[in-house]
């Protein structure tokens, strides 16, 4: 192993050397903004690490293989940085979250900083999974993610001041996601040794060169990549794999639940992106069938279940069963002018709004929380109205606090794919490829599902401006949230209003991969 | 310059009054006026232009600012003003400043934020009227529609909610698949020529296969007739109008339902005049039954404000059917409709308003024998109503004639069918008078009007209302400005289109494949000739 594929891989390096600098320093000194600190130095250092390298990369060098198992390069250290931003997100949301639901100075003593070494060790888990090359280490990556992720869905457990009810569904969530997440990784084991038996290869590389005699005529190998597409498509809810997302969705802490619904299916797509990229599947007619059934149903399904939801978690996750639709849409163009552009676009485009949207109401709740340890207000909340997470909460809130339904509104707006937002550019770009590609039908699934779409996010922002029972204007019912909470969200509706007014700017990022 | 200018002067305009309200009372109202002048002043600069051009001149714009604005797909900011679109300016800024006087004292809640939209409405109108990039024309189709769903959905009446989330779907579900058309009109283009770009003079020289052409000409069609609104979809229209605050519906009925009939003008007819042709029976079939079916439902209604509703989708229909006649003098009748109906329409949403805030009902079963408490809104309304059912002298009469006479060449029939519509109009107008104005005071009238004290037309009103219904006379009786304005968008538009005909009529290749009256004359001389 060369110096140069060490330095490749520098982005995990540093994240593992985080992880090992978290664990000794929580086992001498325990501090929640100490972890908080030292995760979010380890992400930002791992963030410039991507620049280092991607500024090593140059010319004959576009890529560097790391052993066979790992190759980086630009677009490998572009998904990158965009999940280790995301991840940074999340650690704010989740001190805002912990900061309230666990008390270590309490009897039973609960301590919040396991939480950021989990946090870390998705974010390794993703990474790995982006960069890499292999069998070994696609497994390496998706496992990583997967198990760090059932302790973090189940967290509010270990906070002695959660809510019991929020104990009980965030436990339900954990067992839901373990078992089916363990079923699907089984089926995508199966998977890859089924291919690995037609081709005789684990490397990327290696099966791309046997492709050729095996693509059409073996059925062991079409049954292998089906069986793994199958797994992928669990990771991103697709229809018909999405009956966990809502339950999970709702039961788990909200960072968290923002953690699953960007970095869990972003690296996915980096990842798809670059297997079928080398095995060049796009060819593969039966496989874009397969992808388009499931597109159309995501966009469908998605969408018609999320119209009559009320509560906001479980509305959102079945949105975002409805945006990854969208994004197969233009995933399925493939290798064309504007397909792969397309899909990153619009994976940038989700991440923001959906960040947005979950850090929202996971302030939001919080700040009821911070209400209900002072005891100003009932732990368990008598009516809709009363519950953070149900719409009814939301009523008139613009009136109350205009900055922060701004933020969120501009997030469902955005979400909807009205103009001047990210969203908007990044519907644009699904119809370009779309058009670019002749699918049609496709393309009608895209605008049936706005439209249905259209229905519920506008109840929601109409729910906000609703004047009556609007408290005095002495603000009692102003919702007060924490400054780093509103900074995050100034930054993010700032990203998604600049990149929907000025895309060129990340379209020019994107181009340069 | 100018153009960008009116737009930001809008925007900003709009954010000021927001804030302002937060240390003046009645900022908000003051900064929407002061800007609304001000645009209006600037757009006066363009005065110059209208005599100095004529029909055949090479440039057709008299105006025009580009600035790349998404490289990557050949976008940029584009706008420019020719004839049809500073007329249509001229209405949208002149109705602004209307139904901020109209409504100065209506709102309460949150006036600042109210005008705000009211002013982004506005602006997103304008940037409809001048962009003449397909990418920012669609986007300013859009911007106007937030605040608008804000403006009912805030500071509507009952149903406001339902009402503001079903004009919402409808425009824009509609809209994307505007959006595909455009998509795919500029990606046809680009595998053409290698040129990828939205801008509206280079499209308007791609060559489309006829099939294709056809279904993006639908999908733009369908945009364009929903927001109109035309007989299938105009659903959304009543319900939209009718919870809408006073300002809002004047906003809707006045200039957001023009940016249908001028996107038809602008965008379909040049962009596809073969497959227009083809369309234009069935275009005119739709806009001939709005006609008719719009009179009906009007003269069926009780409450004021649907009534005047539905009666949009009736004059709405002589524009469709007018454009689509394809006939210079026809479209030049549905331009005249369009200002027409946007100043009479707009008068009569405002009367209705002050008939609401004085008596808190619009229900004509509740209405009756106002005359003699309140004779001067009475007197006007008079007028707007004889307006609307097409009075000789005055615009509408002009606008409905012109139409008439040029369809009349094209499709007898049709013509035919929606002259009945004018009696539908006589008919629901009249009977609106009758029920509300004429006869005996409604005895459940004598309690609100003690109550609220209910006043005749104030100066400022009266001034509002009185220069609308100047305008229309002047449109009645001397329509040739106007006429000489559109003429040159006009001309080109039907150019285009007489020059396919023409060719259709002449080559005898293409003869086989079209339909076409001459088609049985020639055939029938071949059949006889051997």
């Amino acid at each position: 192993m060369s110096a140069q594929e060490l330095f490749g891989i520098l982005p995990l390096l540093i994240l593992s050397a985080g992880i090992v600098i978290l664990l000794l320093q929580v086992s001498f000194w325990r501090g929640h903004l100490g972890a908080l600190a030292t995760t979010t130095i380890t992400l930002v250092l791992a963030m410039t690490s991507c620049f280092w390298v991607a500024g090593s990369l140059s010319g004959a060098t576009s890529s560097i293989q790391v052993t066979g198992l790992l190759q980086v390069d630009y677009t490998a250290l572009f998904f990158c940085l965009i999940l280790l931003l995301t991840a940074f997100a999340i650690s704010i949301m989740g001190y805002n979250y912990l900061r309230l639901r666990c008390d270590p100075k309490g009897i039973s003593g609960s301590y919040p900083e396991e939480y950021y070494i989990l946090l870390l060790l998705a974010m390794l888990g993703a990474c790995t999974l982006i960069f890499s090359s292999h069998f070994a280490t696609f497994f390496l990556g998706l496992e990583l993610i997967s198990l760090s992720l059932y302790p973090m869905l189940g967290f509010s457990l270990t906070g002695d001041l959660s809510p019991k009810r929020e104990k009980l569904q965030s436990l339900e969530s954990a067992i839901k996601y373990l078992i089916l997440s363990a079923l699907s990784t089984a089926l995508g084991l199966f998977g890859i040794a089924l291919i690995y038996s037609a081709s005789g290869a684990l490397d990327f590389v290696g099966i791309a060169s046997r492709i050729t005699e095996l693509s059409q005529t073996s059925t062991l190998f079409a049954t292998g990549v089906t069986l793994l597409l199958i797994s992928i498509a669990f990771k991103l809810s697709l229809v018909p794999f999405h009956i966990w997302t809502p339950d999970v969705y709702q039961g788990a802490p909200t960072p968290t639940t923002a953690l699953i619904a960007t970095v869990g299916k972003g690296a996915v797509i980096g990842f798809l992106l670059r297997f079928f990229n080398i095995l060049d599947l796009y060819s593969s007619q039966v496989l874009l069938d397969m992808l388009s059934i499931a597109a159309i149903a995501s966009m469908l399904v998605g969408n018609l279940l999320a119209l009559m939801q009320t509560n906001i978690k479980r509305l959102l996750a079945y949105s975002s069963i409805g945006h990854i639709g969208y994004l197969i849409v233009a995933f399925i163009i493939g290798k064309s002018t504007f397909g792969t552009e397309a899909v990153i676009y619009y994976l940038v485009a989700y991440i923001i709004t959906t960040l947005g949207s979950f850090a929202v109401i996971g302030l939001v709740a919080d700040s009821v929380e911070e209400k209900v340890l002072k005891g100003e207000y009932p732990e368990s909340p008598l009516s809709d109205v009363q519950n953070p997470y149900q719409r009814a909460f939301y009523r008139g809130l613009l009136w109350r606090s205009p900055w922060l339904a701004g933020c969120f509104a501009a997030m469902l707006l955005s979400l909807a794919g009205i103009p001047l937002t990210i969203g908007f550019i990044g519907k644009f770009y699904v119809f370009t490829a779309g058009v670019e590609g002749q699918m049609w039908v496709l393309l009608a699934g895209v605008v049936i599902g706005s439209a249905l779409g259209l229905f519920y996010y506008l109840r929601l922002l109409l729910t906000m401006v609703q004047r009556d029972n609007v408290p005095d204007i002495n603000n009692t019912g102003a919702v007060q949230i924490a400054t780093s909470g509103q900074l995050l969200l100034l930054i993010l509706t700032t990203a998604l209003l600049v990149f929907g007014i000025f895309p060129q700017i990340l379209i020019n990022w994107i181009n340069a991969l | 310059m100018t153009l960008l200018a009116i737009i930001i002067i809008l925007f900003t305009g709009g954010i000021i009054a927001w804030l302002s309200e937060r240390y003046f009372k009645a900022g908000g109202r003051w900064i929407s006026l002061i800007t609304l002048l001000l645009t209006a002043m600037l757009l006066t600069n363009y005065f110059t232009f209208i005599h100095s051009t004529g029909v055949g001149t090479a440039e057709p714009w008299w105006d025009s600012l580009q600035i790349s604005w998404i490289p990557r797909f050949g976008i940029d900011f584009h706008l420019a003003i020719d004839g049809l679109s500073f007329l249509m300016l001229a209405l949208t800024l002149a109705m602004g400043i209307f139904g901020v006087l109209m409504t100065w004292n209506d709102i309460s809640f949150r006036r600042g934020f109210f005008y705000f939209n009211y002013l982004w409405t506005l602006a997103g109108v304008v940037g409809v009227f001048t962009a003449i990039d397909l990418f920012l024309f669609f986007f300013f189709w859009e911007v106007m529609l937030i605040p608008m769903l804000f403006l009912i959905a805030v500071w509507g009446y009952e149903q406001r909610i339902y009402a503001a989330i079903k004009f919402f779907i409808f425009t824009q579900a509609s809209s994307l698949l505007m959006l595909i058309a455009i998509v795919g009109l500029v990606y046809i283009h680009y595998t053409n020529t290698g040129q990828l770009t939205f801008n509206y003079n280079a499209l308007l020289n791609a060559r489309l296969p006829p099939g294709i052409a056809y279904w993006l000409m639908l999908g733009f069609f369908v945009a364009f007739i929903v927001k109109l609104p035309a007989l299938p979809f105009h659903t959304w229209l009543p319900d939209a109008h009718t919870q809408a605050p006073t300002a809002g519906s004047i906003l809707l009925a006045a200039i957001l339902l023009k940016t249908g009939a001028y996107g038809l003008l602008r965008f379909n007819l040049p962009l596809f005049p073969e497959s227009s042709i083809e369309f234009a029976p069935v275009a005119m079939t739709i806009g001939a039954i709005s006609i008719i079916y719009g009179a009906m439902l009007a003269f069926a209604q009780r409450d004021m404000k649907r009534l005047v509703a539905y009666s949009s989708v009736s004059h709405m229909g002589f524009v469709l059917l007018g454009l689509y006649a394809l006939d210079t003098i026809a479209i030049q009748g549905a331009v005249m409709q369009m200002i027409a109906h946007g100043l009479s329409t707009a008068a009569l949403f405002a009367l209705v308003g002050a008939l609401q805030h004085r008596l808190h009902t619009r229900d004509m079963q509740q209405l009756g024998g106002l005359w003699g408490r309140l004779p001067k809104l009475s007197a006007i309304a008079l007028f707007f109503a004889v307006a609307s059912l097409g009075l000789p002298g005055l615009g509408n009469f002009v606008a409905e004639f012109t139409v008439l006479v040029g369809s009349f060449r094209t499709n007898h029939w049709m013509t035919a069918l929606a002259a009945i519509g004018l009696i539908g109009a006589a008919l629901y107008a009249l009977l609106m008078m009758q029920k509300v104005f004429f006869g005996k005071l409604n005895k459940r009238l004598e309690k609100p009007i003690r109550e609220h004290e209910a006043t005749d037309l104030n100066i400022r009103e009266s001034c509002a209302l009185l220069t609308l219904a100047a305008l229309l006379v002047f449109i009645g009786l001397h329509p040739q400005p106007i006429f000489n304005i559109a003429e040159q968008t006009v001309q080109r538009s039907t150019t285009k289109i007489e020059a396919v005909l023409n060719i259709q009529k002449f080559s005898p290749e293409k003869i086989s494949s079209q339909t076409h009256p001459t088609r049985l004359e020639h055939t029938s001389i071949e059949d006889t000739t051997p």
